[in-house]
């Protein structure tokens, strides 16, 4: 299901993932051992888009988007497939870049607001020279110009200025986020790329959050892969939606249908699994655990927790299908390749 | 940093007390800059006199004035000290920082370096290094061997905290926007690691000086350039205590003393400023 690469080409798509696989490599006393945290992932993201990657914990999330960045550190590793942009005309794999053409990549097209990004700020360093240690390379001005437009930046997005001068410790999570959020944004990059920017924050500021990340890709028309477990974030946030199970990809559709009209198993009690006002039925649950991606089930990994898993089912893995335009699902059962869905 | 050291001062009294016990030290060593007598000269003044107006601190059996002869000894051994400490501080915190950031192999490496350093005993080796060099042996040369032998302990110490700093979510972002390991280590994290260098500072000018006059009361240092273990040698050396020339190993003893203490008390009033936990406890017992 690799996606021709031609397709990068098309100015439309900013990002294209071609079969991914990214593996944790242990080796530990004569035993090696891979934990296949990404496994055959192929995904695209459009110009001016926020796609959302939702799925449990532990089911793979960041792995694939620290692989996506390129942030990735022994024992991980990329083991297939390949990574590229498209900025504006200048395509590249970014597995192919040398450390200083990443360099330049990195911040002006391409950032990334990391999960716990609460503590990206230095604790001993005020927040201004957290700006400057990481934006202001990437920007080529000077030091008075830069300040000038960091301020500017804050600015537009309703954060007073004032922050600069405080130390980490001063400001609130909320407030906190709202500055890595700035931070990642002030160099205008094409791409941003925000693993759970709004966990560990309360409902109220997830909201203010949320509208931030919304106004800055409005602002600075970048596109935006938007990473949380919580599918009400998704629908509130996001254009499309990719829905991850164990290392893979499973379902990826435009959010609105995704969620409406989930096709996976996996989805559908995921969905479900959301409370709506006025509903007053009990929750069920879905039996089991994840499996441990170091000796994932044969065939469909979600097989064993599936309540309509068939023979083929633990046989073999299902290929992603599309069933409607857009919208393409990896389900034997609910769709089968050659289109003869079953009831 | 400033602010810290004005809060200190301010607010801890153990803090004000070891500033001002090692600067009255530090005073009295400046005094040696107009010393009347060039600290080598023997008998410029008459021998074996007890304190008094006219010599304050007594003068030795070999005609010194004790009181600027301190003057000089204290100088040089604070200067030993420092230069132990900064010469020592270097070294640890290149390796404490770089063995913490970069963590694998680079780590194992410069650790079992490290703790070769910390398990070999160090009285021993100087005695053999001063065996080894005699006439040529001068007071730079024996703070350098001890530079390059106390890094150790506190370059462990100083791993610990790189190493935690180095998996958090900041580096991680230093890393991804591009900047160099030595921009991370020595702009993100030095400043973190700071007070504790600052406090291990003064623990390995305690440890310093206390070795080096180990050495000198013994001989097993360059004899003619005055330091407090040196007096004292040289008192012992014309029996100073059976003559009953006591001045003579008195206040040497009583000087080193007040700067061990003063030292001590910088180091512990720090060591509680960055420690929340000895913060906290102390809170406790200002609230009752």
């Amino acid at each position: 299901m690799s996606a021709p690469l031609a397709k990068v080409a098309d100015a439309e798509r900013v990002l294209d993932v071609a079969n991914l696989r990214a593996y944790y490599q242990t080796w530990h006393f004569g035993v090696s051992r891979d934990v296949r945290a990404v496994d055959g992932v192929t995904l695209h993201v459009d110009r001016n888009e926020i796609y959302g990657l939702a799925g449990e914990s532990s089911c793979g999330k960041s792995t694939l988007i620290r692989t996506i960045v390129r942030a990735i550190r022994p024992p991980l590793a990329v083991v297939e497939g390949s990574v590229r942009f498209d900025f504006g005309g200048r395509a590249c794999d970014i597995y192919a870049l040398d450390r200083a053409r990443l360099a330049g990549i990195r911040w002006r097209h391409l950032s990334y607001i990391l999960q716990g990004s609460m503590n990206v700020l230095n604790p001993v360093r005020r927040v201004r020279e957290s700006f400057v240690d990481f934006a202001f390379r990437h920007i080529g001005k000077p030091m008075p110009q830069f300040l000038a437009l960091v301020e500017d930046h804050l600015a537009r997005l309703r954060l007073d200025p004032a922050v600069l001068g405080s130390f980490p410790h001063e400001l609130s999570g909320g407030m906190r986020q709202r500055v890595t959020i700035a931070l990642a944004s002030v160099c205008r990059p094409d791409f941003i790329v925000a693993d759970e920017p709004t966990t560990a924050l309360d409902v109220v500021v997830q909201k203010d959050v949320l509208a931030l990340l919304r106004e800055v890709q409005r602002q600075i028309r970048s596109s935006m892969i938007l990473v949380t477990h919580d599918i009400g974030v998704h629908a509130n946030a996001t254009d499309r939606l990719g829905v991850m199970y164990a290392g893979r990809l499973i379902e990826e559709g435009r959010t609105g249908e995704v969620i409406r009209e989930p096709r996976h198993p996996y989805t559908a009690q995921l969905v479900t699994s959301l409370p709506r006002i006025g509903d007053i039925e009990p929750k069920q649950g879905l039996d089991g655990a994840p499996p441990s991606l170091a000796a994932p089930p044969p065939g469909c990994r979600f097989h064993p927790r599936c309540p309509l898993a068939m023979e083929m089912c633990r046989r073999e893995h299902p290929p992603m299908v599309e069933v409607a335009a857009g919208h393409r699902v990896a389900c034997w059962v609910k769709a089968p390749p050659g289109g003869m869905a079953a009831p | 940093m400033f602010t810290v050291l004005r809060d200190l001062l301010r607010y801890r009294t153990e803090f004000r007390f070891g500033a001002i016990l090692t600067g009255f030290i530090a005073a009295f060593a400046a005094l040696s800059l107009v010393s009347p007598y060039p600290p080598q000269d023997q008998f410029v003044v008459p021998p074996d006199l007890p304190p008094s107006w006219s010599y304050w601190f007594g003068t030795t059996s070999r005609g010194q004035d004790v009181f600027w002869q301190l003057t000089f000894a204290i100088r040089n051994t604070m200067l030993f000290g420092l230069s132990v400490a900064v010469l020592s501080r270097l070294v640890s915190i290149a390796i404490g920082m770089w063995s913490g950031y970069k963590g694998g192999i680079v780590d194992r490496l410069l650790m079992s370096v490290n703790d070769t350093f910390i398990v070999i005993p160090l009285f021993p080796l100087l005695v053999l290094f001063y065996f080894v060099l005699r006439d040529r042996m001068s007071w730079p040369l024996l703070a350098l061997a001890m530079a390059s032998l106390g890094w150790a302990y506190d370059a462990r110490l100083i791993r610990a905290v790189a190493l935690s700093l180095s998996s958090r979510e900041f580096t991680q972002q230093c890393v991804f926007s591009g900047m160099r390991t030595r921009e991370i280590v020595f702009q993100e994290h030095l400043p973190y690691v700071l007070p504790i260098v600052f406090y291990t500072t003064m623990n390995n000018m305690n440890w310093s000086i206390g070795l080096e006059v180990t050495l000198s009361v013994l001989g097993f240092t360059d004899i003619d350039t005055p330091t407090v273990g040196v007096m004292i040698y040289w008192a012992n050396q014309h029996t100073a205590l059976v003559a009953g020339v006591w001045w003579w190993v008195f206040f040497p003893v009583l000087f080193v003393m007040i700067l061990f203490i003063g030292l001590f008390l910088l180091a512990i009033s720090t060591n509680e400023y960055i420690d929340p936990r000895s913060r906290l406890a102390r809170m406790g017992d200002v609230s009752g």
